[in-house]
């Protein structure tokens, strides 16, 4: 019995195959989830998603978002998600290089809010260019 | 482009008397009577002078108008073809957008009883307005931006006769241009939506929209964007984006309401050979959720995640159908501008053959 994937953001769908195992990243810690497993609905948090198909990891970054994990048929909404091997390294860093700066230079609670999310986004970014 | 160097080379590589003699040489081809024209009297010359250069003038005229046209076709073809794109990119959108409304309105019936407190839903007395309009990037599509800016500074009036502050968040080149050139109007932000808007543009948006309206520097957010109506008719509409409601209801200015499970999508499609656009409206099955589905976190919390996803699927579908609104636009502005060409052309060319006969028929005289 295998596990039906569904990443979807909203201009396109990312993934639709099956999948053996996912590792989620949620707001309340990283979630396993095996076939068969209960039905639950979970928010997303912006993190990394690694997928196993046949002992072969692949990892995904998601910006945040929902998932839902019914009969075997997971479901994960997301603003936007990246396959590790589509982002490109130089990019990322430099992407991250521009967040961390820009949230230093942040004044007031609004520009803070925002460079926060852009840095959580590049760090995460790089990051899933990193694991595996 | 290639017309200005031609005219810089012959400008550089010659002396005078050279690009004379070619540009002489090229007239004489053009010209139907080449040998007498240079030994004419000054008498005859002048009769018949005049009525040649009109006719090389015509000549002139009737090949750029050809060659207008050829452009505006290619680019109502191009736009045609550009609106199917971003009617399959409503279309890819749709899995995401039902997905969102069944859970939404789940989650909203095991809510029902209790008080919800998610910040993007919380309503404040209102001071201070957003505005966010959505424009085109690029020029010769009929009036599309200019309703679209009118629809915005009339509702700045608005908000001014109210005694609302108000701010501008711009997407698009013209109506950034637009904004530039008005310093009286503040503008918090300008962001362009390239050629075709990703999730990724949205989420831009979506950003700033986000943070201005959790920090409490305006308490609501408004979408100025042009609805696609038809192939000939778009409307600019005004939606309110922000405090959302729990039900994802995205409701008018005027107060009307849609309900987030009705969806409609446009296709271009053809009927009787031309092309049409018809617009369906979906009704997304709202399946009920399995009874023991748990939630691994407090529903107020996934609430809280969902309704940020709910925004940005709206801000896309905004801009998508600002795109199409804009590509239709250009289409039935480049469609009348050929049709147009191809008119002046036909009367152009009936002008010239008259005038070639006239000069035929009184040359004749001479040669005989």
């Amino acid at each position: 019995m295998t596990l039906n994937l569904c990443v979807l953001t909203p201009n396109r769908i990312v993934w639709d195959s099956e999948v053996k195992e996912i590792i989620l990243s949620t707001n309340s810690g990283q979630i396993g989830v095996l076939p068969n497993h209960a039905p639950i609905a979970t928010a997303v948090d912006i993190g990394i998603l690694k997928i196993r198909l046949n002992n072969q990891w692949l990892t995904m970054a998601l910006m945040g978002g929902f998932a839902r994990i019914g009969n075997n048929e997971i479901t994960i909404l997301v603003n936007d998600a990246e396959k590790n091997s589509d982002i490109d390294p130089q990019e990322a860093q430099q992407t991250l290089e521009i967040a961390e700066a820009n949230l230093r230079k942040a004044e007031g609670k609004r520009q803070t809010i925002e460079a926060n999310l852009a840095l959580r986004r590049a760090r995460t970014r790089v990051e899933a260019l990193n694991t595996i | 482009m290639a017309c200005t160097n031609l005219t810089t080379m012959w400008g550089v590589s010659s002396n005078p008397s050279l690009s004379d003699s070619s540009s002489l040489s090229f007239r004489s081809v053009l010209n139907p009577l080449p040998l007498p024209n240079h030994n004419t009297s000054p008498s005859r010359s002048s009769s018949v002078a005049p009525i040649q250069s009109s006719l090389r003038e015509l000549r002139d005229r009737i090949d750029s108008v050809k060659n207008t046209q050829k452009i505006t076709e290619a680019m109502k073809l191009v736009a045609a073809a550009k609106v199917r794109r971003a009617q399959e990119a409503v279309v890819n959108g749709r899995p995401f957008s039902e997905t969102l409304v069944e859970v939404l309105y789940n989650i909203n019936e095991q809510l029902q009883t209790d008080d919800i407190d998610v910040p993007l839903t919380k309503i404040r007395p209102v001071k201070k307005v957003a505005l966010v309009v959505v424009t085109g990037d690029r020029g010769l599509c009929g009036g599309f931006n200019n309703f679209i800016i009118k629809k915005a500074e009339a509702r700045i009036k608005e908000l001014q006769g109210l005694g609302l502050d108000y701010t501008v968040i711009s997407v698009g080149k013209k109506g950034n241009s637009y904004f530039l050139r008005r310093p009286y109007i503040p503008v918090d932000k300008y962001l362009e939506a390239g050629t075709l808007p990703t999730a990724k543009e949205a989420q831009a948006v979506a950003d700033d929209v986000f943070s201005l309206f959790i920090s409490e520097e305006v308490d609501k957010v408004e979408l100025l964007y042009t609805k696609f109506v038809s192939l000939v008719k778009s409307e600019p509409v005004i939606h309110t984006l922000l405090p959302l409601s729990p039900k994802g209801e995205i409701c008018d200015i005027n107060g009307n309401c849609v309900d987030a499970a009705e969806d409609e999508l446009f296709r271009l499609t053809t009927k009787e050979g031309k092309l049409t656009v018809e617009r369906e409206t979906f009704r997304t099955p709202t399946a009920d959720f399995s009874p023991i589905l748990q939630f691994e976190q407090d529903p107020v919390q996934i609430l809280d995640a969902l309704l940020p996803l709910y925004l940005n699927s709206q801000i896309l579908r905004a801009l998508q159908e600002s795109l199409a609104s804009e590509l239709a636009a250009r289409m039935s502005a480049m469609s009348s501008a050929s049709d147009n060409a191809s008119d002046l052309k036909k009367s152009l060319s009936m002008v010239y053959n008259r005038k070639r006969q006239a000069k035929i028929t009184g040359c004749g005289n001479y040669v005989l």
